[in-house]
């Protein structure tokens, strides 16, 4: 076992990464040593980057200890550079959280500032004369290049600096150059977010917070009507939304809601929620409270602006739409299903069902393809065909009588067989053919049963099974 | 003779009451009384949402439904047992198929709304779209919603009948859940009323269970005719048309006897079949096993009741 982390008062005792646990123990015996759990501590660092969602929506994870924050055209915000940092600090803190942070225009100066500096935020023009005194692994270079620069006595980075680049690239690689210009800001470094940015949003911050869940909706009625005026701008109507509720204590919820239409009311969108609010009613747990709500539209479509007219006619596409997103919203996307047909001759590819996304597409007429509805289909199938025991008269005839779920039926009357091979070009060459049978009992019952296999060519004995029910 | 108009006033308010409760159409004399608005105007309306009626085309059934399907309010449909299920799960998407077809004759394709249990769908099979197509359904507007339980299930089919979007709502169960008493449907019923939404509540495998739908029908299945001949003979040993033996069992007209239907697809509507044509062996026993009729008395005029007709002891054990 070997230490991994330190807390302050651990690194003043003198311990060091990498030391034995044993030996660390027996230089401080009262040490406390935990088990690293490195997705608990990922978790941990994801969910201190939703609440860093608070100050701009551009965060980015760095490793395992540190987050990116592009608070481009955020700062003013939150009252400038300074009190940004100071709050980001003071909050943090006050979150148990230790943290260090730098505002600087590089994302690589600012690593290296937080991690080996003691500077708060950076302009432009200080770069070099700030990262100059700092040690080469302030740079992200890998372990032995930093061991080998310090072994040939560049230690800072400010003998780098000036150093002809030719044969340091020859000596260190092109990686050293690059991270250089990165922390001097020459080089560009594109950060990538760990969310997508919402094309709309509109956010309250509470002075007191929120518990109530009918408080919650309500202001997501209000939020609704912000972005409600940006869509309307651009002409657009939002499919997916998202609820960001911040807790007190830095904990992060994000409720997301699908519309089956492109929408830009505010009541319906407020409606979506409420049905959302309902279904994961009991993972919200509202604690002290909420200070922050966010209202995003992840994604919108074109809407175009609709003109009601005299004639009454209600539009058919809007209650059903409601009536979609109202239980989406409740039982999740895969409970509302349309029929499909495909062009397919083994019936269970034949007919099924999609989850209903988008109501505009079953509102259009769209006929279905008559070749792929054969006539005695049964009316209801069973997703896996239920295997029967049958007897009939000749091995490749009609069944005169079979067991299903521990009941006998006579045979009276049979339709068949209808031949069904399988389809070779997905099930392989050796799948077997079926032979289907439309059959009726003595008291009127309609089956629709199959003999797996052909007798003589493929199999001795082949097996029967029930696969429909007519009616 | 004040006394006596302010007793017909009390009268007729409680029978308008009674009528109301059993949802039945107000007798003629309240409705005289009724439809005597003081402005002068008749309640157009009101009075054309409640006689909403779908005639399914079979006098038999017809007579016991007093004229059809009602478009309005709640029906239940049971089978006995999980096996007949096909047969019920037809006679149900039958009357879908007519709902369904009546608004488009208007001009408006509306969809229907199958909402399952899993349980039931996974005992009796799922709806099949080739089948359904091939049956006269308009499988383009056919939306399905399979629901873990009845809770859920009674739910969606709240929602759905709030939304005036369905040709016909599909509530089906498996068995008499708790969940699904006499305030639930009642509440159902109610809805669906209100929506102006025919609501099918098919009962898989359920007892009989008092309830606040206007019928329950009870579905068993029945043998099939044979394929017509271009010829106008019978291809002999062939399966026809779907064939139906339904059972009335709650009405307010006196069922008098089972009645054999078969569902034709191509022409969209049920057709009466008399029942001896078909060959059904059971129906032979049953017969071997009943009572003989008595001769016919010979002192007394003829019309006396048939001896070995049952009465409702069927519980009595």
């Amino acid at each position: 076992m070997r230490l991994v982390a330190l807390d302050t008062l651990a690194e003043r005792v003198g311990l060091k990464r990498g030391q034995g646990a044993a030996e660390a123990r027996a230089m401080c015996p009262s040490l406390d040593v935990i088990i690293e759990d490195s997705a608990a501590d990922l978790a941990f660092l994801e969910g201190l980057a939703d609440w860093c969602d608070r100050y701009t929506p551009l965060v980015a994870l760095d490793g395992k200890d540190g987050l990116f924050l592009d608070i481009t055209g955020c700062a003013h915000l939150h009252g400038g550079e300074k009190a940004l940092v100071d709050d980001v600090l003071s909050r943090l803190f006050l979150l148990g959280v230790e943290a260090r942070a730098v505002i600087s225009s590089s994302a690589g100066l600012s690593w290296a500032v937080a991690r080996y500096g003691e500077a708060a935020v950076i302009a432009p023009e200080d770069a070099e004369r700030v990262l100059a005194p700092l040690p080469v692994a302030a740079l992200r270079l890998p372990a032995e290049t930093a061991a080998l620069l310090e072994r040939v006595g560049l230690k800072e980075i400010g003998d780098l600096l000036y150093a002809p680049r030719a044969p340091l690239t020859r000596r260190f690689g092109s990686l050293l150059l690059l991270r250089l210009d990165q922390a001097r800001g020459h080089a560009d470094e594109p950060l990538s977010p760990r969310l997508p940015v919402p094309s709309f949003s509109a956010e309250r911050r509470l002075a007191e917070p929120l518990q109530e869940e009918e408080h919650i909706l309500e202001l997501a009625r209000h939020l609704s009507g912000d972005v409600r005026l940006s869509l309307e701008r651009h002409g657009e109507g939002g499919r997916l939304f998202e609820l960001l509720l911040i807790r007190v204590d830095g904990r992060v919820f994000r409720i997301q809601a699908h519309a089956a239409v492109p929408l830009n009311d505010a009541d319906r969108i407020a409606a979506l929620f409420r049905e959302r609010l309902q279904a994961v009613h009991d993972d919200l747990d509202a604690g002290y409270g909420y200070e922050i709500l966010r209202l995003s539209v992840l994604r919108s479509e074109r809407l175009d602006p609709a003109q009601e007219d005299f004639s009454g006619v209600p539009d058919e596409s809007q209650p059903l739409a409601t009536f979609a997103d109202k239980l989406c919203a409740r039982f999740g996307p895969d409970c509302l299903s349309f029929a499909t047909v495909a062009e397919s001759h083994l019936p269970e590819r034949a007919g099924g069902f999609a989850p209903l996304t988008d109501v505009a597409a079953i509102m259009e007429s769209r006929p279905v393809d008559e070749k792929a509805c054969p006539e005695n289909r049964p009316l209801r199938i069973f997703t896996h065909p239920e295997l029967v025991e049958a007897t009939a008269e000749v091995p490749d005839g009609a069944p005169r009588s079979f067991n299903w779920r521990k009941t006998q039926y006579r045979v009276a009357r049979a339709e068949g067989p209808e031949r069904i091979a399988a389809e070779w070009w997905i099930d392989g060459e050796d799948h077997p053919t079926r032979d289907y049978f439309r059959v009726e009992d003595q008291e009127g019952r309609r089956f629709w049963l199959f003999r797996e296999s052909l007798y003589g060519r493929e199999t001795s004995s082949p097996r029967w099974f029930v696969h429909g029910v007519f009616a | 003779m004040a006394e006596k108009a302010v007793q017909r006033e009390t009268v007729l308010s409680l029978r308008e009451t009674i009528a109301q409760i059993e949802n039945r159409r107000l007798p003629g004399v309240v409705r005289a009384a009724k439809t005597a608005d003081p402005a002068g105007f008749r309640r157009q309306g009101e009075e054309a949402s409640r006689n909403k009626i779908l005639p399914l085309g079979v006098p038999p059934l017809d007579d016991v439904l007093e004229g059809g399907l009602p478009l309005a309010g709640m029906t239940e449909i049971r089978n006995a047992e999980t096996r007949d299920a096909g047969a019920a799960a037809g006679f149900v998407t039958a009357l879908a198929v007519l709902c369904q077809w009546r608004k488009k004759e208007k001009g408006h394709l509306a969809p229907v709304l199958w909402i399952s249990q899993g349980l039931a769908s996974r005992e009796a099979g799922l709806p099949y779209a080739p089948g359904l197509k091939s049956y006269g359904l308009d499988i383009e507007r056919f939306l399905f919603v399979s629901i873990r339980t009845v809770k859920e299930a009674l739910w969606v089919a709240e929602t759905a009948l709030s939304v005036p979007v369905f040709a016909a709502v599909v509530l089906e169960i498996r068995g008499n859940p708790a969940c699904l008493a006499l305030s639930e449907s009642r509440r159902l019923h109610v809805r669906a009323r209100a929506g102006g939404v025919p609501l099918l509540v098919f009962r898989q495998a359920g007892e009989e269970e008092a309830s606040s739908a206007f019928f329950r029908l009870q579905i068993k299945p029945a043998s099939a005719g044979e394929r017509p001949l271009p010829d106008g003979s019978m291809l002999c040993g062939s399966i026809g048309h779907p064939a139906f033996h339904v059972l009335v069992e709650k009405s307010r007209a006196y069922a008098s006897a089972d009645i054999f239907l078969e569902w034709n697809a191509h022409d969209r509507r049920f057709y009466p079949i008399e029942q001896h044509q078909s060959v059904a062996p059971q129906v032979d026993e049953q017969s071997a096993n009943s009572v003989d009729p008595f001769s016919a008395p010979v002192d007394r005029s003829s019309g006396a009741d048939q001896v070995g007709r049952l009465l409702a002891f069927a519980r009595a054990s």
